[in-house]
């Protein structure tokens, strides 16, 4: 079974937000102006040791946001995917308190009460409705897992500095490169235990 | 402008708080999972410092526009949900069962307090028809947050596993509007309440040997027998009041930090302003069963003040002697026609 | 999600939606039409519910092969279309240039579809409001119009503005509707983004483009950017660098601004702006110091060193940080990296080209790779980015002012060559022009007006003018006027013209950034993912683009536009004599073919539509290291036959993917420096000596191939008897059909001759790069030691220089000012910035500016400034506070506009056409300054102030 990771290369990431708009591009249908279910993050920009970082949910193995939300509407995939039931959310935002990544997104459509219904990166594995549904569509946006694709935000990234996928293929990868240029430790998401 | 203003307003409360209650976050990394990006042994200087810095939540830039969108890392908000997980809701759990529990028993063994000398028939004003309004407005939304907040706090604990997902959706959904639409409710009859009754809640010597006795309910041993002197409130209801004066600020204040999402709080405010929510619930609910324990069943009489109005004056006498002294020497008892 | 048709997207500037009706909306989103009378009073929500019914998620789905419309570097996309919808993007992972990846442009590419800001229909300004008219009244009134100022004022009073986002055969066919029209007024944005390249280039070595190719940079040793940003510019060009980085390459980043690829580099060089030449001096002052050049090099293939040598002597390290303030100490690593680092590539972009003195900065380095002897090779040469997708095409057809397709210049052989291709009479196009002669010079054969003045040809005194009367309408033809500087003037000139025609997929800021109430059309072209044809990507391949969807809303193609306008002026006979036309639209393919006969210059004509297809249908079979098919239908072949292509089709030339290599035969690709003025110099040869490709039969430099070479050598013979008719008294350049150059490299030999590359070009002003400070130049001590030209006539205008260098602004304006790219936007913008998923983020123009300049002016990040532009001018933006710029220096994006000095233009837009973005053009302040040669405007070095709003 496999577990779906994501894994930024810092080393590679150069902050051109293909990811970000790849995700519009993909799951338009559920996203509203506003709603970035992705973003990068540049550290120390502007001066030396500037690095940048793509990061959207990362489908945590001990997730934060499902221990606390109140409606319970969080659940695991087989593929380790972490995804939500929008019908049961309440807009409460304990996730987004929780979530150490600034994932979980909300509409803010009023100044009091809900904050509407949550939104949040799917690793484009859509959501509790039917497969392929039109219902699936609009509330959560594509399912490229159930089409056997990957995410779109790391199919299109620019210089492969982001990938998706099981964690043993993607840490295989990083760690190919680790070895042809020596630079462990450039990695954002899922670590593999690199070397011996 | 205005919003930021009132947000750094509600920053600027919530501190104090936080410290008020003795809470402290603690910042300390996410430990050992494999979710974040570990330092690797042999990293180079610089990127163990840009990890350092990442995890430490140093802001970056970002063109994402959202709340916090240039912080990669905060586990503050974990940090929160653990303490809200491991504590809270547990403690939570304990409270209610246990504090209603414990009255139970409390009431099998002892039985209620009885009037000594029977009733009088003749009944003494005690509260005037603003004060009956005033508390039952604050009762009836009190309960109703009490309950909705129960649920959104436990429900997925011990409704949801028992109910359909279209039922528990329902519920929950109507748990959070209930809840956020009567807290308004609740926060202008708490603050009439706090206004209104704050002279007859002083503190006094007396109330101290109140505590002594127990107030007198106690139906056996040393206890039996005794009528400690207590003025308009006793020491308990004392109690009762200043633990709902506090906590109900507290309540309050962070409840609205919970339902403005316009505030646009930063995440360790909202998770503060949530676990102090849920302390100051706990405490408030624990009181609340207390309150109507008291109130029902425990003191023969007690309810009739809350529904009419007037006590019966043997009540006045027994429970609360030196006020029903000081009434009729100043004249101001009023019986009921 | 697939099938997801648009949401309703906020609508920032809270536009109701524009009422087009349900027949046009089927027909933009290409379904049948029923009995559907009534619908046209469905609003715009109901009318995208009905579309994403129309949809069912198993429509049957149809993938399309297209090419990325934003940069240069060509990226492969697979468009997924259902029901004549755009409903899906898929990454092109067999793509040999970007393997699947995107840039945020790139990956958003699918909006294109929706074109909800999209101008839907012609429009003309009547009495102040827009109002929509039909295509036949759009013709007939413009063509009308540009025929009575042709009456009165000649041909040359109307200019034609084109673009580099053209397909090749759209460009090539612009071109010649300019010709037949009777001007050299046509020119687009090269002008204005590499034209100084094109022209220092090709005048070095021989062609004016990027000699290697993206994926060469994988085997380069180390890398120099130098006033390029791929991280923003050329995003996937990264994936390249970085792989070529991870394989152990160097980034040396040279740049006044801590940009992202600056922060991908190992060693990063701050220079003044404007100071590149005393830069590249600096390095070949301690190349030569220590003896680290490439001498065998340049004994063999270069013309003119020692002259560079006398030059960098003046440029000792004192005198280098002086200028530039880059310390002896780093000039000497960078210098040892470079010589000690072999192969090593040069990359420069607009940082290097966009100053007064543009063509001297990119002839400086060439002679920098040349004194390394880094061309010819793999992972060497000078891989010069291009800006739009086909910015490199649309130079090669000669969207210029100065040539005709494929650098043939203006010549009258140059015109007889093009006649003979497109068999007309040659006088016929002669009677086309202003046949007297203004300020000595003759229309038909003088340069026009470039791009980047067209204001001036509008508002300057006209005896001043080397034509009849000022330009006095004008196409802006895919090309938005806030990119180019002086905005107030700009204005002024369109405020001016007798009629202004816009034609484009966006009304642009030609459209709404005037105070007219009459006289100006827009007319809906529509993108390139609505119609099909080739495009040159910065590497010189050529990609073949398939049709997406239909035309939405009444857009039409480029090349039927043009059709119908020729139609208006009679014009068509001649000009579609071989080309079929169905209806009003120009057979695509036989476009191709023309051109395919008639660009011998620069190896156009082994591209045939038949190639380039079957490219395009096997993009997986090319090797993305080496992008060459080692098997399969192209096998042998470089992607998308990069220029050279030499001969026919027939002839299956693979393509050139370096220039000058002479490691392999011509046959394959390989080739040296061309000879292309002349045999020698001053008395000095200046062929190569002993020096030549692989396999040539003249073990030697050689002239240029003309049909008496071929005799004297003999080889005369090897023609057919059908290509001697046609070669005779004609040489490589102008032989149709393709003999001679098939003869020469049948000999090994290349049909351009084989020369050196030359440090001196003595036919330009200055004959080797000379630094001459910035017109607004903040460094008043170095203007008596460095200063400018003196003013004088460049092409057909009248331009300024110590006029401007002799004031002193510095004291006034005290803060240096460049501009340049972000990655969320493109060009002026408009069509970018009509993407919500671009446009969300980055919702506000901006300054960079350094925490210690904030600091002096009490400014936070976020506040909004004033910047002043020494000639009066002002715009009011964001700071943004930021190390990535020094003290002294600022930065701002030049995609912006729609405020104009603080006044918001939306109100002059179409209903419903309101980009969601809208903010300051840059441009508004930026200066006056004219490349001596190109009329490059000089956007990367002036200056301005900056005060809180």
């Amino acid at each position: 079974m496999a577990v779906m990771k994501f894994l930024c290369d810092t080393k590679r990431c150069i902050e051109c937000n293909g990811c970000v708009t790849a995700c519009k591009n993909s799951n338009d249908s559920a996203l509203q102006w506003g709603i970035q279910r992705r973003r990068v993050v540049t550290i120390n920009d502007g001066e030396p040791g500037e690095a940048s970082i793509s990061v959207a949910c990362m489908h945590c193995s001990d997730a934060p946001c499902m221990a606390v939300c109140p409606a319970d509407c969080f659940y695991r995939t087989d593929d380790g995917i972490v995804l939500h039931n929008k019908k049961t959310c309440i807009g409460c935002g304990y996730c987004l308190y929780a979530c150490p990544f600034g994932a979980p997104q909300f509409p803010q459509q009023g100044a009091f009460g809900s904050r509407g219904k949550m939104d949040k990166c799917t690793f484009c594995a859509g959501g509790p409705e039917k497969d392929f549904s039109e219902a699936e569509r609009e509330l959560y946006g594509a399912n490229r897992i159930a089409e056997g694709k990957l995410p779109l935000c790391a199919e299109m990234c620019s210089t492969k500095a982001l990938l998706a996928g099981d964690a043993g293929v993607i840490s295989n990868i990083y760690r190919e490169r680790v070895a042809a240029r020596g630079n462990p430790g450039a990695i954002w998401g899922y670590t593999p235990k690199v070397g011996a | 402008m205005k919003l930021t203003s009132l947000r750094s307003l509600f920053v600027s409360l919530v501190l104090p708080l936080v410290v008020l209650m003795g809470i402290g976050l603690s910042t300390s990394a996410l430990a050992g999972d494999d979710q974040t990006s570990q330092q690797i042994e042999n990293a180079t200087t610089s990127e163990a410092d840009l990890w350092r810095a990442v995890k430490a939540g140093d802001p970056g830039y970002t063109v994402a526009k959202g709340l916090e969108a240039n912080v990669l890392i905060n586990v503050a908000g974990n940090e929160g949900k653990n303490i809200k997980i491991e504590y809270i809701n547990p403690a939570m759990g304990m409270v209610v069962l246990g504090v209603f529990g414990a009255f139970l028993i409390f009431y099998l063994v002892n039985g209620p307090s009885k009037l000594s000398k029977g009733f009088s028939g003749k009944m003494v004003l005690r509260w005037s028809k603003a004060d009956l309004i005033i508390h039952w407005v604050l009762a009836i939304s009190c309960l109703a947050l009490i309950f909705t907040g129960i649920t959104i706090m436990l429900g997925r604990y011990f409704l949801q596993p028992y109910v359909g997902e279209g039922v528990w959706s329902a519920l929950i959904y109507g748990s959070k509007t209930i809840h956020d639409y009567v807290s308004p409710l609740f926060i202008i009859s708490w603050l009439l309440s706090v206004v209104k009754w704050m002279p007859l809640q002083t503190l006094k010597m007396y109330d101290l040997k109140w505590f002594l006795v127990v107030g007198g309910y106690i139906n056996f041993g040393p206890f039996k027998g005794k009528h400690p002197d207590s003025g308009f409130a006793n020491a308990g209801e004392k109690m009762w009041f200043w633990t709902l004066a506090i906590f109900g600020l507290f309540i309050s204040i962070s409840g609205i930090m919970l339902v403005l999402p316009v505030l646009d709080l930063p995440r360790e405010a909202s998770m503060a302003a949530l676990l102090i929510h849920g302390i100051s619930a706990t405490i408030i609910i624990g009181f609340t069963i207390v309150h109507i324990w008291m109130a029902t069943v425990l003191s023969e009489g007690g309810m009739e003040c809350m529904t009419s109005g007037y006590c019966d004056e043997n009540w006045a006498v027994q429970h609360h002697n030196l006020w029903y002294d000081e009434i009729k020497e100043n004249g101001t008892l009023e019986y009921k026609d | 999600m697939r099938l997801t048709r648009k949401k309703d997207q906020v609508d920032v500037a809270k536009k109701p939606a524009l009422g087009l009706n349900r027949r046009q909306f089927l027909q933009s989103a290409g379904l049948a039409t029923g009995g559907i009378a009534a619908a046209s009073m469905l609003g715009a929500g109901m009318m995208r519910k009905a579309e994403a019914k129309e949809v069912p998620f198993d429509a049957p789905t149809e993938t399309v092969r297209t090419i990325c419309s934003h940069c240069s570097v060509g990226c492969g996309v697979y468009a997924e279309v259902q029901n004549g919808v755009w409903t899906g993007q898929e990454p092109a992972f067999d793509h040999p240039f970007n393997a699947g990846g995107h840039c945020a442009k790139g990956a958003a590419l699918r909006e294109h579809g929706h074109g909800e800001k999209r101008l839907k229909y012609p429009m003309k300004l009547e009495g102040g409001k827009w109002k929509k008219i039909s295509w036949d009244q759009a013709i007939e009134e413009v063509g009308s119009k540009a025929l009575a100022i042709r009456e009165e004022s000649g041909p040359d009073s109307v200019f034609f503005m084109g673009s580099a986002k053209f397909s090749n055969e759209q460009a090539y066919l612009y071109r010649k509707l300019a010709a037949m029209w009777g001007t050299n007024n046509v020119d687009h944005s090269a002008r204005i983004c590499h034209s100084t390249t094109v022209a220092g280039v090709a005048n070095t070595w021989g062609y004016g483009a990027q000699t290697n190719s993206f994926n060469d940079i994988r085997n380069s040793k180390a890398m120099m950017f130098i006033g390029s940003n791929p991280c923003e510019a050329h995003p996937v060009a990264m994936q390249h660098i970085l792989a070529g980085k991870e394989r152990g390459a160097k980034i040396i980043v040279v740049d006044p601004r801590f940009s992202r690829t600056a922060a991908k580099s190992d060693e990063y060089a701050h220079i003044r702006p404007g100071t590149d030449i005393p830069f590249i001096y600096g390095l070949l002052w301690h190349i030569f110091e220590n003896k680290w050049e490439d001498q065998t090099f340049i004994d063999q293939r270069v013309y003119g060193m020692e002259r560079i040598r006398e030059e960098a002597a003046n440029w000792h390290p004192a005198e280098v940080e002086l200028v530039t303030g880059v310390s002896g100490e780093q000039m000497k690593r960078i210098a040892k990296l470079l010589a000690e680092t072999k192969p090593g590539t040069v990359v420069w972009c607009m940082g290097g080209t966009q100053h007064h003195i543009g063509n001297a900065n990119t002839r400086a380095y060439c002679i920098l790779q040349l004194a390394l002897g880094n061309m010819g090779v793999s992972g060497g040469g000078t891989n010069i980015f291009r800006g739009h997708d086909n910015v490199q095409g649309a130079t090669d057809f000669g969207l210029l002012f100065d040539t005709l397709p494929g650098y043939y210049g203006l010549k009258t052989g140059s015109w007889k060559h093009w006649c003979n291709v497109w068999d007309i009479d040659y006088e016929w196009v002669k009677g086309r022009f202003d046949p007297e002669e203004h300020l000595g010079q003759v229309p038909m054969n003088s340069t026009g007006i470039p791009c980047s003045r067209w204001q001036d040809g509008v508002l300057e005194d006209k005896s001043k003018i080397a034509q009849r009367d000022n330009i006095r309408m004008s196409f802006f033809w895919g090309q938005s006027v806030n990119t180019e500087t002086r905005g107030r003037v700009v204005r002024e000139a369109l405020n001016k013209m007798d009629t202004v025609v816009v034609v484009d997929p966006f009304p642009t800021m030609a459209g709404v950034m005037h105070n007219r109430t009459d006289g100006v059309y827009l007319l809906p072209a529509c993108t390139q993912f609505e119609t099909y044809g080739s495009v040159s990507a910065s590497n010189r391949s050529l990609q073949w683009r398939s049709r997406v969807i239909e035309p939405l809303f009444e857009s039409k193609p480029d090349h039927e536009i043009m059709y119908k306008l020729a139609k208006k002026w009679g014009i068509e006979q001649e000009m579609f004599k071989h080309i079929k036309v169905n209806g009003d639209e120009p057979l695509i393919e036989d476009l191709t073919r023309e051109f395919n006969k008639g660009m011998w210059t620069i190896g156009y004509t082994g591209q045939s539509p038949e190639r380039l297809k079957m490219h395009q249908e096997n993009w997986g079979t090319f090797d993305i290291k080496s992008l060459e098919a080692p098997g399969g239908p192209a096998k042998g072949e470089t992607y998308g036959l990069p220029w050279p292509c030499w001969g026919t089709p027939e002839m299956k030339h693979p393509g050139s993917q370096i220039l000058y290599r002479t490691g392999r035969e011509v046959k394959n690709g390989g080739g040296n420096f061309r000879a292309r003025y002349g045999v020698e110099h001053d008395g000095t040869n200046i062929l190569a000596e002993g020096s030549y490709s692989k396999g040539s039969e003249i073990e030697d430099g050689y002239p240029e191939f003309t049909a008496d070479m071929l005799k004297q050598l003999g080889w005369w013979d090897d023609l057919t008897a059908e290509e001697m008719k046609h070669a005779e008294g004609k040489n490589w350049k102008t032989d149709i059909s393709g003999g001679i150059q098939r003869v020469a490299i049948k000999h090994g030999c290349i049909p351009y001759g084989n020369a050196k590359a030359r440090c001196i070009v003595w036919n330009f002003p200055d004959d080797i790069p000379l630094h001459r400070e910035p017109l607004y130049t903040p460094r008043r001590d170095l203007v008596a030691k460095y200063p400018t030209y003196d003013d004088r006539m460049v092409a057909r205008l009248p331009t300024l220089y110590r006029t401007i260098q002799e004031q002193d602004f510095a004291k006034d304006f005290p803060i240096a000012l460049t501009t340049g790219r972000i990655v969320e936007y493109e060009g002026g913008g408009e069509e970018t910035r009509s993407n919500p998923w671009l446009a969300e983020l980055q919702q506000e123009m901006y300054i960079e500016i350094n925490p210690a300049d904030a600091a002096d002016r009490a400014l936070q990040n976020g506040d909004e400034v004033w910047v002043h532009g020494p000639e009066g001018a002002k715009i009011k933006v964001q700071a943004m506070v930021t190390p990535r710029v020094i003290a002294g220096e600022c930065f701002m994006p030049y995609h912006f506009a729609g405020v104009f000095e603080g006044e918001s233009l939306a109100k002059n837009y179409p209903e419903g056409t309101v980009p969601y973005v809208i903010g300051e053009a840059a441009n508004t302040v930026m200066t006056y300054g004219y490349d001596v040669v190109t009329q490059m405007q000089e956007t990367k070095a002036t200056l301005c102030q900056i005060t809180k709003a």
